[in-house]
């Protein structure tokens, strides 16, 4: 298996985008490439996540972005896994290259859900769940993420506090990030005040419904003579799988597949989350952020909700969680966000992150699940 | 192999929601090997992986074993909330998720407490609090 490198990195910011996705995508990924010191012609297969295109009227949208970037006979493969969807682009393009059967390859993820209003998003994202199982039985994203809160409450001593210290510290991050949807601060007071979505979920405990679109080239070492920037050594990536439906799930009190794809990236790159420096983990919701914590095994299981309020997981905490603000503030265009994860360690890696460094930038991780857990991609990247 | 001739369930989505909208009963499964039992449509156990699952007849009441209120749903729910959405553990074995109109309120509904499956005037798995209902069968 070759050595193989993230060496090209761009995004665009988060919110609400007056150009279609298709447009974002192709831009990011110019903007990826340029930065990469590498050509268009060098690319050799483009991995494009775009899940809820029909939004948009738009299916194929592969060739259309190679179209865009002067590279129409480069074979294109849309990958759909829910919000984990590119990072699991991310995935099959460190297959295609370290197993060399290309020499590089681009991962964009593209969304544009603005255009709907909250009832449409909401029923969107909806079905990435189980239709006949849950979906028709009244479940929306808010409600699945608040039933697994539910099942956290009643397990573990947790006040409110604990969750809202999660969304302040991931709106500071924000605050402080070019690329986030979210770039003001909040306090706990307004997190305490704000309504109820679905119990025991406040406003503030939910990402928001984001357009975007972020890129990334993936190169063999050998192929990138003279990185023009520091690349992201991948000495993981691995993925995994689990029940998606909520009833017939052993316990509520994490998530198996992240459990998995953290055990199998720790043992691909012989590391274990104590060598971990900072990580992006998937906080479409505040107790996802709680649960990740624990199944990832950087803390003790009913440790993760309290470890933002402790300041364990702050920008100077001893183990930085979000710097980018995560999906909570930095915003979840779902196709983009397992890519734009993998830009935050970039651009902290090469001292782009200005205003929100972390303090240790050796080895990061990315994690990236699918809806609540059917699938789940976890990446871990390290300096030359 | 025709698609007569692939491989089957004991029942289909379809019928299972049919049953759902006919009040009953509710349809699962049960695997021969380890005894799993899911309201899940699948062709092998997601526990064991043992291909080919018994019909089994899933009780209709339970204990609620988390549940959230919803305030905000999707569009086949707009003129519902608030409602909660329940995961129900089933008297003799399985689980299965549903909605409850009846909750409007988060003090509504606590965890432990007994629930029972009720046709509903429209698509998907309603409870009611078994207390709200006179059937001779519920228990404590």
């Amino acid at each position: 298996m070759r050595e193989t490198w993230v060496v090209g990195a761009a995004s665009n910011r988060f919110g609400k985008m007056k150009e279609t996705g298709r447009e974002a995508a192709t831009r990011v990924s110019l903007a990826a490439i340029e930065a990469s010191g590498l050509a268009p012609k060098d690319i050799g297969y483009t991995f494009v996540s775009n899940c809820f295109g029909i939004a948009e009227h738009q299916a194929h949208v592969g060739p259309l972005i190679n179209g865009g970037l002067g590279i129409p006979e480069v074979p294109s493969c849309t990958i759909e896994s829910a919000c984990s969807s590119s990072s699991a682009g991310l995935h099959e393009a460190f297959v295609q290259v370290a197993g060399g059967f290309v020499d590089a390859a681009l991962v964009v993820g593209s969304e544009k859900l603005s255009h709907l209003d909250t009832l449409a998003a909401t029923s969107y994202f909806a079905i990435a769940a189980d239709y006949p199982f849950e979906t028709k039985n009244g479940a929306t994203f808010p409600g699945l993420y608040a039933t697994l809160a539910s099942a956290y409450l009643g397990a573990y001593r947790t006040t409110p506090e604990m969750f809202g210290a999660i969304a302040v510290k991931n709106h500071a991050n924000a605050a402080r990030n070019p690329h986030a949807h979210f770039q003001k601060e909040i306090s706990m007071e307004t997190y305490l005040h704000s309504p109820i979505i679905a119990s025991p979920l406040r406003l503030y405990d939910c990402c928001p419904f984001s357009d975007g679109a972020a890129a990334l080239v993936v190169a063999a070492k050998e192929f990138v003579k003279s990185p023009q920037s520091e690349p992201l050594v991948i000495r993981a990536s691995a993925r995994a799988g689990a029940i998606t439906e909520m009833q017939d799930r052993p316990d509520l009190l994490g998530l198996p597949s992240t459990r998995t794809a953290g055990a199998k990236a720790f043992r691909q790159a012989h590391l274990e989350p104590r060598d971990i420096d900072f990580a992006e983990v998937h906080d479409c919701f505040t107790i996802a952020e709680a649960l990740a914590l624990e199944d990832l095994g950087f803390f003790p299981r009913g440790g993760g909700a309290r470890a933002a309020l402790d300041g364990l997981t702050t920008r100077d905490g001893k183990l930085p969680i979000n710097s980018s603000g995560g999906l909570k503030a930095k915003g979840h265009p779902v196709s983009a966000t397992g890519v734009s994860q993998v830009v935050e360690v970039y651009e902290q890696f090469n001292g782009l992150a200005k205003g929100r460094e972390v303090p240790r930038t050796q080895t990061a991780l990315t994690h990236n699940v699918g809806a609540t857990g059917g699938s789940c991609s976890v990446h871990i990247f390290s300096r030359r | 192999m025709s698609a007569d001739e692939l491989p089957a369930a004991t029942h289909t989505v379809a019928e299972w929601v049919a049953s759902v909208e006919a009040g009953g009963p509710l349809r699962g499964f049960r695997c021969p090997q380890c005894g799993f039992t899911t309201a899940t449509w699948n062709l092998a156990c997601l526990r064991c992986g043992r291909v080919g699952l018994l019909e089994h007849a899933l009780g209709s009441a339970g204990r609620v074993v988390a549940f959230t209120l919803l305030t905000v749903p999707g569009d086949e729910f707009l003129n519902d909330a608030p409602y909660a959405y329940i995961v129900v553990e089933l008297d003799g074995g399985g689980r299965i998720t549903g909605w409850m109109p009846s909750v409007r309120t988060v003090d509504g509904l606590r965890i432990g407490e007994r629930v029972r499956f009720m046709a509903s005037y429209k698509p998907g798995v309603q409870f009611v609090r078994e207390s709200d209902t006179n059937d001779p069968r519920k228990g404590g």
